[in-house]
């Protein structure tokens, strides 16, 4: 059974349709681009994944699990993790503050009030040293550069260790440099984690995409390997007009 | 019956002064997010203002209004200027500040006209009472309800039909991008503050015939005008003056039903019920953001 | 971290060697000014647990002394019972003629004692799951507390055959704890107060240094975030009211036998924003920071509203006015910046550009925490 099932899905704000019956399943380990034009509903479909929007309609199921009508922190603790478009760090905190609250394997909060310190500075340590942070560990996150911030947020998210990660434009403002890095370590994650990303950088795409979905209105347009979705021409209706 | 709608008519003159002092704060709040606790001693002032006038000059209330509109305005528009205006990006901090502001204008009337309250009679040509059949209703009191819904006209068209309530409403919306297009933020701000301070001056003139006027008056009148604005919705002057006259009469009534004070807990409760599960008010604004 | 653990740890033991040893020294152990020291003292407490809720978690209650006043007013109950033969005064002078059902369990002190914690802490968690459940954050949380308190505080003094009513409860018994009857013009009973806020302290700065605190500090800053990583925001946010209203109801406790009577004075609004004051002149950031606060804010009033009995109240304000636009952290951010361009100083004379390694410099180039 795929790890996520979305059925029938569908929002509405005021009288628009945002997500028009969406129907979309994920592979457990597979890495998911979601494309469309802008107000596809692309960063909706993860909204509503993560629950910080609630559907009008549907089902969404995760392992099994029914989403729709749990809150927030609950479904992070079925192992989903999101990423937002502007980067949310916590800028009053240090790096290695911002990770250690990233670590939630054990969210509960009778347990936070008897754990003293940072918690596992190893780990912290590593996953710093994969995005290229060691040395910035006690800088106020909100000293840093706007890539570091970046790469900040994927550390939490490293450090988070969720199984299914969603991703909302992970590479806007990085430079050609920091994008294939990215893409790299994207592609690491592929078999232990599943991916799901919002992304509008064509290249970047074709590196690290296993399958592609083009969303349009809403709904879903086309979905394929990355050649079937660039032959497709209801895609390219789509994004050139008529 | 005749208790209940005497009690009705004074829960609406109480809640008249009420929106007057909510809208000024509605004002403030709405437009540059602070919260004023000295609002309640702008009243004050107001009430002080309207005594010395007819102390000293012998102004009647309905003379002295403009007078007392402008001098409060004028306190008003110095505070922005010296401490307000610092404070714009730290709406928690504004609290603190103006409760500090509240202390230093009460204290200074308390040092400078003395803690024994005053009292400053009504206009002469608003004596005697309108009644029908056993319901008697002062003119005075009638007055301050008619004047009140004219306050909250000429506020509605003041932000709505004037340039300065466009350049305000653009402001409030954006500031950087109004600043752009040439509108002055800080002058609007300044006097949108000016404004909503002295509609307190106001409503502190139009209460001093039927309450002591004394140094602390302030004090409970800004909580209610508080909780006022913010059941009515932030901002929202429609929802500011449907709240006002819902908390003044529900007032009134459970006054009646109970007493003054089991009235006002039971209302306060009501409120804090309201928050809860309105925390955006009785008319929020349907806009997506 | 560890830096910033042992400075606070410094702090502490800095604090505890003034308020055990120099301040009695100072006042050559005369119990008189002892007591009055003792009173800034428990005042200190109900300070350092708003910072708690306000400083760490950002959360303003304004009506952190509704708690204070259920700690004052649980004391009292028990001190008033010992001191009455049968029914306290006031009731006969309000036709209540049978002890009432409130009031009966207060004849132990264990009950007293722990009702004294667990009464605000019980208050306290109510009104934040009735808030946090519904996510009301900021400015929303300051005017729902404020409304409690002042219909608390109506409440407490509409029912004066439970409470004494305006006149409070006066004509208490001394304490005897357990066996002890504290004296409370004695140099050891300020060394019980004193005791208390070391303990008060003890808990605030774990607390800031758990993983419950810092997850609170990443509420403070963007709650809607903390979600997705799997916290429960509102039972963090509920737990920290629930410790500090017990923190308060505490403080209230020793405040009563301090001043050996309770007042409805001590849940009014502007009791409570005096409260809010003391922390935004300590600093909300620290809980020793605002616990000093307070006692220089009281310290100062109780030197100065002698000499100057009506313009204390208006120096008070223009202080706070100043503090709040000048000094927005507080005397505890003033010093975190004085140390930092000391350190910074030393630096540029060094003039390596080695020593300055991120983890070493980090503090001072934010000034702090």
């Amino acid at each position: 059974m795929a790890q996520l099932q979305i059925q029938n899905l569908h929002v509405e704000f005021g009288g628009l349709r945002a997500v028009d019956n969406l129907d979309l399943t994920v592979e457990e380990g597979e890495i998911l681009c979601l494309l469309g034009p802008n107000g596809a509903g692309k960063s909706t479909t993860l909204d509503l994944i993560c629950g910080k929007t609630q559907p009008t309609g549907g089902s969404i199921r995760f392992q099994g699990t029914e989403l729709s009508g749990l809150l927030e922190y609950e479904r992070a603790r079925c192992g989903i993790g999101r990423k937002f478009q502007v980067p949310s760090v916590y800028k009053e905190l240090t790096v290695a503050e911002n990770l250690s609250v990233a670590q939630s394997r054990h969210p509960g909060m009778w347990r936070a009030l008897f754990t003293f310190g940072r918690g596992d500075t190893a780990t912290q340590r590593r996953v710093l040293e994969r995005v290229g942070l060691a040395e910035k560990a006690g800088v106020k996150a909100g000293n840093l550069s706007h890539g570091e911030t970046q790469w900040l947020e994927i550390a939490m998210l490293l450090t988070q260790d969720s199984q299914l990660i969603l991703m909302d434009e992970p590479t806007a403002g990085m430079t050609i440099q920091e994008t294939e890095k990215t893409a790299d370590l994207f592609r690491q994650l592929r078999g232990s984690h599943t991916l799901i990303i919002v992304e509008h950088d064509m290249s970047f795409v074709r590196r690290v995409a296993d399958r592609i979905v083009v969303m349009n209105r809403g709904a879903k347009l086309a979905e394929g390997s990355v050649e079937e979705i660039e032959n497709n021409a209801a895609v390219k209706t789509a994004y050139l007009g008529h | 019956m005749d208790v209940l709608f005497n009690q009705l008519f004074s829960g609406l003159s109480m809640a008249s002064i009420l929106l007057v002092i909510a809208l000024g704060l509605a004002i403030i709040y709405g437009s540059m997010g602070v919260i004023n606790l000295a609002h309640g001693e702008f009243v004050m002032l107001g009430a002080y203002a309207t005594w010395a006038m007819q102390t000293y000059f012998g102004f009647s209330i309905l003379v002295a209004l403009p007078f007392v509109f402008l001098a409060v305005a004028l306190v008003g528009w110095i505070i922005e200027l010296v401490i307000v205006r610092r404070l714009y990006r730290r709406p928690l901090d504004t609290i603190l500040a103006t409760w500090g502001i509240g202390i230093i204008l009460q204290q200074a009337v308390r040092l400078g006209i003395g803690a024994e309250s005053r009292f400053v009679k009504g206009p002469g040509i608003l004596d005697g009472n309108v009644v029908i059949g056993n319901v008697v209703m002062s003119n005075y009191r009638i007055f301050v309800i008619l004047f009140s819904i004219g306050v909250l006209a000429a506020t509605w068209a003041l932000m709505t039909k004037t340039e300065f309530g466009m350049k305000l409403r653009a402001v409030i919306q954006n500031r950087g991008i109004s600043e752009c297009y040439g509108i002055e933020a800080s002058r609007v701000y300044s006097l949108t503050f000016a404004y909503g301070a002295g509609l307190a001056g106001i409503a502190g003139a139009l209460i001093t015939p039927l309450y002591s006027t004394i140094p602390t008056m302030g004090t409970s009148l800004v909580v209610d005008a508080f909780l006022v604005v913010i059941v009515g919705g932030l901002g929202s002057l429609i929802g500011a003056a449907a709240a006002a006259v819902m908390i003044g009469e529900v007032t009134a009534v459970f006054s009646m039903v109970m007493n003054d004070t089991l009235g006002r807990i039971a209302v306060l409760g009501c409120i804090i019920l309201l928050i809860r599960f309105r925390p955006r008010g009785l008319f929020p604004e349907t806009v997506r953001r | 971290m560890t830096r910033k653990l042992s400075y606070d740890l410094l702090a502490y033991a800095a604090f505890a060697a003034v308020i055990f040893w120099l301040v009695p020294t100072l006042y050559a152990y005369d119990g008189f000014e002892l007591n009055t020291f003792a009173r800034y003292l428990s005042l200190a407490i109900v300070a350092m647990a708003l910072a708690l809720s306000w400083g760490t978690a950002g959360l303003l209650n304004l009506g952190q002394a509704a708690t204070f006043g259920i700690g004052s007013y649980a004391m009292a109950m028990h001190l008033k019972l010992r001191a009455s033969d049968g029914l306290p005064d006031f009731m006969g002078w309000n036709n209540v003629d049978t002890l009432p059902w409130l009031w009966v369990p207060f004849e132990s002190l264990t009950f007293t004692l722990l009702a004294g914690l667990l009464l605000p802490a019980a208050v306290g968690g109510i009104i934040a799951i009735f808030m946090f459940r519904a996510r009301i954050a900021g400015v929303f949380v300051a005017v729902i507390t404020l409304a409690f308190l002042v219909a608390f505080q109506l409440l407490v003094i509409e029912q004066q055959g439970l409470t004494g009513g305006q006149n409070g409860l006066t004509g208490l018994a001394p304490l005897n704890l357990f066996g002890w009857s504290v004296d409370t013009y004695s140099v050891g009973f300020y060394y019980l107060v004193a005791a208390c806020l070391m303990a008060a302290l003890t808990i605030g700065i774990y607390v800031s240094h758990s993983k419950f605190g810092l997850i609170l500090r990443a509420i403070r800053e963007d709650a809607e975030r903390t979600r997705f990583f799997g916290y429960n925001v509102s039972s963090f946010e509920t737990m920290v009211f629930c410790i500090s209203a017990a923190l308060a109801g505490w403080a209230g406790m020793l405040y009563t036998l301090v001043l050996e009577f309770a007042s409805p004075t001590y849940m009014s609004v502007s009791f409570s924003l005096a409260i809010v004051i003391w922390v935004a002149v300590g600093g909300r950031e620290s809980v020793i920071a605002a616990a000093i606060g307070a006692i220089i804010v009281n310290a100062l009033e109780g030197r100065l509203s002698d000499v100057f009995v009506e313009g204390w109240n208006l120096m008070l304000g223009v202080t706070f006015v100043l503090v709040v636009i000048f000094m927005p952290r507080g005397l505890f951010g003033l010093v975190t910046y004085l140390a930092g361009a000391g350190s910074r100083l030393r630096q540029s004379r060094q003039d390596s550009p080695k020593t300055s390694a991120p983890i070493g410099s980090a503090p001072h180039a934010q000034g702090g925490r």
